[in-house]
């Protein structure tokens, strides 16, 4: 599967065929995909889906079992130091030094990108008034709340003056605000031209922030594109939840589907879930018939309606 | 050959030295007593406890054998405790190597940097008990002045194993076994508390292929004040050690974090 972008800019990040093994078990198999430069990309799927797997090889942290990452138009592999010069990247677990306080673990880290001291200290400055950790810059990390701990991190990951960040679940585990606040830095970073590359389980935060998305399950990769149109294309733009139907009823409604552009309807516990285009066409109808139309709830389709129909409602190990 | 990774030393690996350096400082002074509690204790009460009941060992007072003894077990256990458990921790649980290979640096200059800031920790433990040395009357050489060499040297030479074992090791029990089975043996057998000269040739042998012994028989050279010949052999094996032991923790910690 070659992807072509309209811009002739290279490519960010270009996966073609990646694969990865622990042992027998095949964690990532023929994975391709690219991010273009000055894109907010987000990789999608349930746990277990490989997402962290794919990012430590495209981080160069991680052996490539078969076929090619490149990055920044340089080929991928562990340890591959002109790339990790180039990016930032904020792991999944949190990985601060507990040793540290705030400020020495951000401006240690601009000396690992070989900063001189005044340049990293001048940056770090930067980055904790940015982030809004100024008044904890004395702090030790273990104090911090979650929060800010998180911001800390990404604070710390733009230390080298990455062209591409990449983000393994930055929000997980944020309050509202905290969320917000990150997803207001990812769109300033954007701006000044930083390629984002994210994974997320908040299919919100996906379908806000990002211009592209790319979903995975077992492995392989199940959608690509733009959030809007992955999901007028898997479920349709909107969805109608009709609460309290009895079967019967429900097979008698069933029968009109044809008057819309229905992609797919579907018990969801005692929701009966009908996704579609035009759904107001197949209303109108049901209104016609001589049983009073049950309750119901119209909403536009979501992200989340898209993961689940191509994922499955069934929990992850 | 291929696979096998050399500590690197650059200005990165320096940084790691000055990350060592920075979490040192915050806690410097519970580390100093922690690391001198057990050699002074075996010093006052094996020395002059003890050594009233010894005769002469080669040659001169217990006390005053024992003495470069210990100096040199303490710069090595500074260095082991250091390196395992924190080391272990650093790997295993907080994640900070883990953070490192993120950034440019590589496994090599991990590893670079915390030979460099063991080499530190053992010249300062080091130099802190040959104070305490100083102080009771039982520096007897100007030749004394030399000792920050071979301390520098053993703190590179045993934080090579220990971060090997902090690599390897599955939890944080395993890591008691490398004290048990390996630190507190060369502790015991290594001249610290008398002369090998007396003991089967076999045994003498089979220790002498140990590093402790070398570096506690430079060290006790220096401080008495006879240095021989046979030295050049004390160095020449602890350097053979440091520079050959020095591959295990970068290899294994390069398969670790990028595997
Ligand atoms: N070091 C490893 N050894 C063996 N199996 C592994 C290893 N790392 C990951 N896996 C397996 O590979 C698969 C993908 O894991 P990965 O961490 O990439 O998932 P993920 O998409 O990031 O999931 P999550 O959303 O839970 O973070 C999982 O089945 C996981 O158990
Ligand atoms: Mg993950």
């Amino acid at each position: 599967m070659l992807h072509q972008t309209a811009t002739t800019a290279p490519d960010v990040v270009r996966v073609e065929g990646l694969v990865k093994r622990y042992g027998d078990f095949e964690a990532v198999h023929g994975v391709s995909f690219f991010v273009s430069e000055g894109e907010c990309f987000g990789l999608l799927g349930p746990n277990g889906a490989g997402k962290s797997t794919t990012i430590r090889m495209i981080c160069c942290l991680a052996a490539i079992d078969g076929g090619t990452i490149h990055v920044l138009e340089l080929p991928a592999f562990p340890g591959n130091q002109a790339i990790k010069q180039q990016i930032g990247v904020v792991s999944q677990d949190d990985n601060l030094d507990p040793d540290l306080t705030v400020r020495e673990n951000i401006e240690i880290q601009g000396r690992f990108y070989g900063q001189s001291a005044g340049e990293a200290r001048e940056r770090a400055q930067e980055l904790l008034v940015w982030m809004q950790l100024e008044s904890k810059a004395k702090a030790q990390v273990r104090d911090l709340s979650g929060g800010m701990r998180r911001r800390l991190v990404i604070a710390r990951a733009l230390m080298g003056k990455p062209r591409l960040l990449v983000l393994d679940e930055p929000t997980t585990g944020l309050d509202p605000q905290a969320r917000q606040l990150v997803w207001a830095k990812v769109r300033e970073l954007k701006s000044q031209g930083v390629t984002v590359f994210l994974t997320t389980h908040y299919m919100d935060e996906a379908e806000r922030l990002c211009d592209r998305l790319v979903i995975m399950d077992h492995g392989g990769i199940l959608e690509e594109g733009p959030p809007d149109e992955v999901i007028a294309r898997v479920v349709g733009e909107e969805c109608l939840e009709l609460s309290g139907i009895s079967e019967d009823q429900q097979v008698q409604l069933a029968r009109h589907l044809g008057e819309a552009e229905v992609t797919f309807s579907e018990w969801q516990g005692e929701i009966w879930a009908v996704f579609g285009s035009q759904l107001d066409r197949l209303l109108q109808r049901w209104q016609t018939l001589e049983s009073a139309l049950p309750r119901f709830y119209r909403r536009r389709a979501s992200l989340e309606d898209v993961f689940l129909r191509l994922t499955g409602r069934d929990l992850r190990e | 050959m291929k696979g096998i990774v050399w500590p690197r030393f650059s200005h990165g690996a320096v940084m790691v030295f000055r990350r060592d350096f920075l979490a040192w400082v915050k806690y410097y002074k519970s580390s100093l007593l922690l690391n001198f509690g057990e050699p002074l204790t075996n010093l006052l009460a094996l020395g002059f406890g003890l050594g009233m009941y010894v005769a002469k060992m080669d040659g001169v007072p217990f006390v005053d054998f024992i003495g470069p003894g210990l100096l040199a077990v303490t710069a090595m256990n500074a260095v082991t405790f250091d390196t395992t458990f924190g080391a272990y921790d650093r790997l295993n649980v907080n994640g900070v190597y883990e953070s490192m290979v993120t950034t440019p640096l590589s496994a090599g200059e991990i590893v670079a940097g915390e030979f460099l800031w063991e080499a530190c920790r053992s010249l300062l433990y080091g130099t802190v008990f040959f104070i305490v040395l100083l102080a009771l009357g039982l520096v007897h050489s100007w030749w004394s002045l030399l000792l920050p060499l071979p301390l520098l040297i053993t703190g590179a030479l045993f934080s090579a194993p220990a971060l090997f074992v902090a690599t390897k090791a599955k939890n944080n029990e395993q890591l008691f076994y490398y004290f048990s089975l390996v630190i507190t043996p060369m502790f015991m057998f290594s001249g610290v508390f008398f002369p090998l000269s007396k003991l089967p040739v076999l045994i003498r042998d089979l220790i002498l292929i140990t590093p402790l012994v070398h570096v506690v028989d430079i060290v006790r050279a220096l401080i008495l004040g006879h240095p021989t010949d046979s030295l050049w052999v004390d160095a020449a094996v602890v350097v053979a050690y440091t520079v050959g032991l020095s591959i295990l923790p970068a290899t294994a910690l390069k398969k670790r974090l990028t595997g």
